[in-house]
Parts: C-alpha cells; sequence; structure tokens
C-alpha cells in the first residue's frame, strides 16, 4: 500500500483530479481514448469510493470486491482513479505508455495493484468475471464482481453467451455496468449495430436492469444497491464528458489532446 | 483415452476440492460419473467456447486448477484470443482438453478433424502442450496435469486406443518414453498415432532393420539427451496426426536447430490433400499419408538400403 494523504471520499473531487490526470497522461503520452476515460470516469470514481468493497488494504482478501474494466481502451480512467485512491504511486502516471513503464494503453495487470484483468480486446472482461462470479458461487465465497463495459462491446457474442450463463446459475452477485455513450469506433452504436432496445434485451435474458445517469453520483450509487438477480446498470453518459469540445465526438477516441488542448480542458475542469 | 482421462482426474478431483471440470455441452458418457460424484466441481457450460474459456480463466483465478473439457478445435481454435489473453498472459491455472486429434473423428468431417491445433498452441507463450500416446499415458499426465498450476493444452485421442505401453508409466516433463529400442534409427511419435509406428518397427525389424520406437508426451520439453544420442545412432522420423506446418516434427527440428544437435529428421504427417473426404480414421490416416508403410519407406530411404 502506498502512503497517500489526498485519498477521496467525495467523487466529484475524485472524479475532477481523475480527468484531470487523464488530459494530462494522454497527452503526454500521445495515446488515445480520452473521450473514452472521460466517458467511464464517473462510474469509476462512484465504485472506487465506497460502493465497490476494495482498497489497498484489502487486495489479498478472497471476498473483497472486484471491478473489471473489460473497456481496457479507457485505461487511463482506471490508473487515474486507482493512483488517486493509493493503490500505486502518482508517478506511475506521469510514465504511461513509456518504454518498460508499469502501464500501457491498454488495461495492464502484471505488478499493478488493483487492476484484476489485463484487457483490451472487446468482450473478455464478462467472461472473466463471470467466472469469478461463479466460482465464488460455488465456493461459498462473498464478495460482488463488478464488470464496467463500453456499449460498443456489447456487439461481442460473449457478452451475450455470459448474459445467458449468469441467469442459467443465479449469479446475483455479478454486477454489469455498460457505458452507454451511444457512440463507438465510427459511428453512432445506434449506426453501427442496433443496440436497442437495449435494456428489454437484458431483461430478456433474465437479468435485473436499472438505468442511472452515469455522471450523477447519487443515481449510480443507487443503481449499484445489490439485486437478487444478475444485474445490469445501463448508466446514460457522454463520451467525453466534462470538456466541452470532446464531449460526444468520435475524433476523440483517437486524437491526442495538444498543448492547448490541455489548457482549454483545463480551464473547464475545476472545483465548481 | 478419453475414458482414462475421465477417471484418472476424477481420482485426482474426489482428493482436491479445487479441481474443476468444465464442458462445452459434450462428453455424453464420459463425463457422468464426474457430474454425478462432483457436481460442485462439475460446470456444463452449454455451446459457447469463447465465453467459456473466459470464464475457465476467471474461476482459475479464484485459486481453481480448471480443466476445460470439448472436442479438438472447439476448445482451441475457437477461442483462441482467451487462451492467448486470460490464460497465457495472465498465467491462470487452466488445463485445456482437445478430444478427438487428428482424424480421430473420422467421417463426421473436417470441422471435426484436429490437424492444425498442435501449431496454433505451439504459436501461444506460456502454456505447456501433451499429447499423450494411449490410455496408459494420458492416465499418467492427467495426474501430472492435476497437480501442476501452469497453462497447459492436452490433446487426446478418442476412445479404444491400442495400448503402446505394456505396463503404467510414470512421465516427466523433459523425458521421452522409449517403448522399444533399436540400434539404426528412431522413430519418435506422439499422440494414438504412435500405432503406426509399432507397426512400422514390426515391418522393418523383419526387414533386417532395427529401429527406436518413443513417445514424445510433454511437446513442449524435448528431451535433450535422448535427442543427441538418437541423432548420433542413425536419423529420426517423427510421426504426428497433424499438419507439417508447425507442429510436433517441426519442433524438434527448431529444437535441433538451436541446440546444434547434428539429426536427419524427416517429417511424417498428414498431407491434408482433400479436406473434404469423407471415411473412417484409418482411412483418412493412410489417404493422408499416415501408415506404417510410409515409416518403413522414409527409413529405407535414409538408411540407403
Amino acid at each position: 500500500m502506498i502512503e497517500q494523504p489526498n485519498r477521496f471520499s467525495s467523487v466529484s473531487e475524485l472524479a475532477l483530479a481523475a480527468r484531470r490526470e487523464i488530459i494530462s497522461m494522454t497527452a503526454s503520452a500521445k495515446a488515445s481514448h480520452v473521450g473514452s476515460a472521460l466517458s467511464v470516469v464517473d462510474i469509476l470514481s462512484v465504485l472506487y469510493t465506497g460502493v465497490a468493497n476494495t482498497s489497498p488494504e484489502n487486495l489479498e482478501d478472497a471476498d473483497r470486491d472486484i471491478v473489471i474494466l473489460s473497456k481496457g481502451h479507457a485505461a487511463s480512467a482506471l490508473y487515474s482513479v486507482l493512483s488517486l485512491q493509493g493503490f500505486f504511486p502518482n508517478e506511475w502516471l506521469k510514465s504511461y505508455c513509456g518504454n518498460n513503464a508499469p502501464l500501457g494503453g491498454h488495461v495492464t495487470s502484471k505488478g499493478v495493484p488493483g487492476v484484476e484483468l489485463s484487457t483490451g480486446s472487446l468482450g473478455h472482461g464478462l467472461p472473466y468475471g463471470l467466472g469469478i462470479a461463479m466460482s465464488r458461487k460455488k465456493s461459498g465465497v462473498f464478495g460482488r464482481v463488478f464488470v464496467v463495459m463500453s456499449d460498443g462491446e456489447c456487439d461481442e457474442g460473449t457478452t451475450w453467451e455470459s448474459a445467458m450463463i449468469a441467469h442459467h446459475y443465479n449469479l446475483d452477485n455479478l454486477t454489469v455496468i455498460v457505458d452507454r455513450n451511444g457512440i463507438q469506433s465510427l459511428t453512432l452504436t445506434e449506426d453501427t449495430l442496433k443496440l436497442e432496445p437495449f435494456e428489454d434485451k437484458w431483461k430478456a435474458f433474465g437479468w435485473e436492469t436499472r438505468i442511472s445517469n452515469g455522471h450523477d453520483y447519487e443515481s449510480l450509487s443507487n443503481a449499484l444497491s445489490k439485486s437478487s438477480k444478475p444485474l445490469c446498470v445501463i448508466a446514460e453518459t457522454t463520451k467525453g464528458k466534462g470538456v466541452d469540445f470532446m464531449e460526444n465526438s468520435v475524433l476523440w477516441h483517437y486524437k491526442s489532446p495538444s498543448k492547448e488542448d490541455i489548457e482549454r480542458a483545463f480551464s473547464q475542469l475545476k472545483e465548481s | 483415452m478419453r475414458n482414462a482421462f475421465a477417471e484418472t482426474l476424477l481420482e485426482e478431483a474426489r482428493k482436491n476440492p479445487n479441481i474443476i471440470l468444465i464442458t462445452g455441452d459434450l462428453g455424453f458418457g464420459v463425463l457422468d460419473k464426474f457430474q454425478n460424484e462432483l457436481p460442485n466441481q462439475f460446470i456444463n457450460s452449454g455451446v459457447n467456447e469463447q465465453t467459456m474459456m473466459g470464464m475457465a480463466a476467471g474461476i482459475a483465478s479464484t485459486g481453481k486448477r480448471v480443466f476445460v473439457y470439448s472436442i479438438g478445435n472447439f476448445p482451441t481454435l475457437r477461442c483462441l484470443e482467451q487462451i492467448r489473453n486470460d490464460i497465457c498472459l495472465m498465467n491462470n491455472s487452466v488445463v485445456v482438453v482437445s478430444v478427438g486429434a487428428g482424424y480421430a473423428y473420422g467421417s463426421q468431417g473436417y470441422t471435426h478433424h484436429a490437424l492444425e491445433d498442435i501449431a496454433v498452441m505451439r504459436a501461444l507463450p506460456n502454456i505447456e502442450i501433451v499429447i499423450p500416446g494411449d490410455p496408459i499415458e494420458a492416465s499418467s499426465v492427467t495426474s501430472f496435469l492435476s497437480r501442476s498450476s501452469a497453462p497447459s493444452y492436452l490433446r487426446l485421442g478418442k476412445s479404444d486406443e491400442k495400448l503402446i505401453n505394456d505396463s503404467p508409466v510414470s512421465l516427466v516433463p523433459g523425458k521421452y518414453n522409449e517403448i522399444k529400442r533399436g540400434k539404426e534409427g528412431t522413430i519418435l511419435f506422439v499422440g494414438s498415432i504412435g500405432k503406426i509406428a509399432i507397426k512400422a518397427e514390426e515391418m522393418l525389424r523383419s526387414k533386417g532393420i532395427s529401429v527406436s520406437v518413443t513417445s514424445a508426451p510433454y511437446l513442449s520439453h524435448p528431451d535433450r539427451v535422448y535427442l543427441e544420442k538418437a541423432s548420433k545412432i542413425g536419423p529420426i522420423v517423427t510421426v504426428e496426426e497433424h499438419s507439417i506446418r508447425g507442429g510436433f516434427g517441426s519442433s524438434i527440428l527448431e529444437f535441433c536447430g538451436k541446440e546444434l544437435i547434428n539429426a536427419y529428421v524427416r517429417i511424417v504427417s498428414a498431407s491434408q490433400t482433400n479436406l473434404s473426404q469423407i471415411g473412417d480414421e484409418d482411412f483418412l490416416r493412410t489417404a493422408n499419408g499416415l501408415s506404417a508403410e510410409r515409416i518403413v519407406e522414409e527409413f529405407i530411404s535414409l538408411l540407403g538400403y
């Protein structure tokens, strides 16, 4: 565990600090996916300020809650939140994507405390989380498993295979959170491959569903309370949230912020 | 071979509750006993190999030793990326078990023939490939794999294989299992195709040519001492029920090249001349160049008789 005096209990403060880190690290690494990270960072901030029972102190506990970021391209969001919550040193963020650095452009687990699974190829996180949830059920081990997915990722067949299995075994310890920002790699999800009626799909697969505002901490926190079935929280989000010129833009799936972009972004990312 | 696997795994799983067996909805009449006796250690995932393999990795991450059972290409090619990322990269304790190596499913057709799986699994880092030659070897390697935690690939034949060994064996990585010792050359094989190697040895013997017949079940761990000796005795003919591209013979050539072992190696493998050809296992083996006669021809040409 790292002594980090400024660990956050306030979700809004954590999310704001994480957004600034995301902009900085994406710019200095000349990396992509800043829009995806800004979209999901509030969800992760809610999870890592108490909703998920996981902390630097309990990483060895077999019954801790597990968080898997299946949309591995939003790595900068996970790394920022974990670092700010004391899982590993803040300096690691500065070498993001560097040669021999601990943190890569897609979520890397090896040697990174708090990261449960290396991801990057979509559709891997849910089957893996399903396995952990299944094993815990069979062994009578408590602790929830949260899998954070992107909406575009739900094109993957493993999503629906997993949904069937989780229902069949009634894995009420498994929660999927879909970062429903409506945009995927080239255009809108609904223009790429229709996901709607999205909530009905999950319901039809036997899951409890809850719709939440993915940037509203109370709404997210309420939606994430335990359920008696596998739970899918559809978190309605805005890609690039918090930086107006990055919002709802496919461009910021790819572009890395320039020096000028950083200044403009930082002028918007201030405590209100 | 699949029964030897299932029986040995059940014995091990009785002693170790951390052993979990997952099937992709296959194994009728083979896994029933395990399922009935240890239901809490058994999962039928349904027909969903990609999710099944990711799930297996997740289960393994909780401290379990997970065996995933399916036919030939389904738990290998169909879910290759799950094996690569979720098992090999994450170093999860999963044994991928494929049943029906090579032409074992005979007239079921090419979809059910496993002829490229060794090459594909060999291309992956951090996974051990294990191919027993008969039910006796299958039992030994299953025990070994039950006690190991390494990501592994176990390639099994199907049923009613000829016994090649005449008594129980205790196989370990890095050591070949020599079944017959000869003086002029060596037939080195993996898998149930070993039966044609045994027959070839008999045919050669009747011609006055003496060769060793040796099984190499732990494919990822070549027996350097054995290969060095064999290369001094005479030519080595490798035999595998698999494509020549990236298979067992190819692994021996790579090893000998890297280790500067000066061996004459010929590869007997499946020629795959007609992918849609229908027929039973023996017919397809012979039609694709996998026969005792073919091995005999190789030796005669190599030894200059």
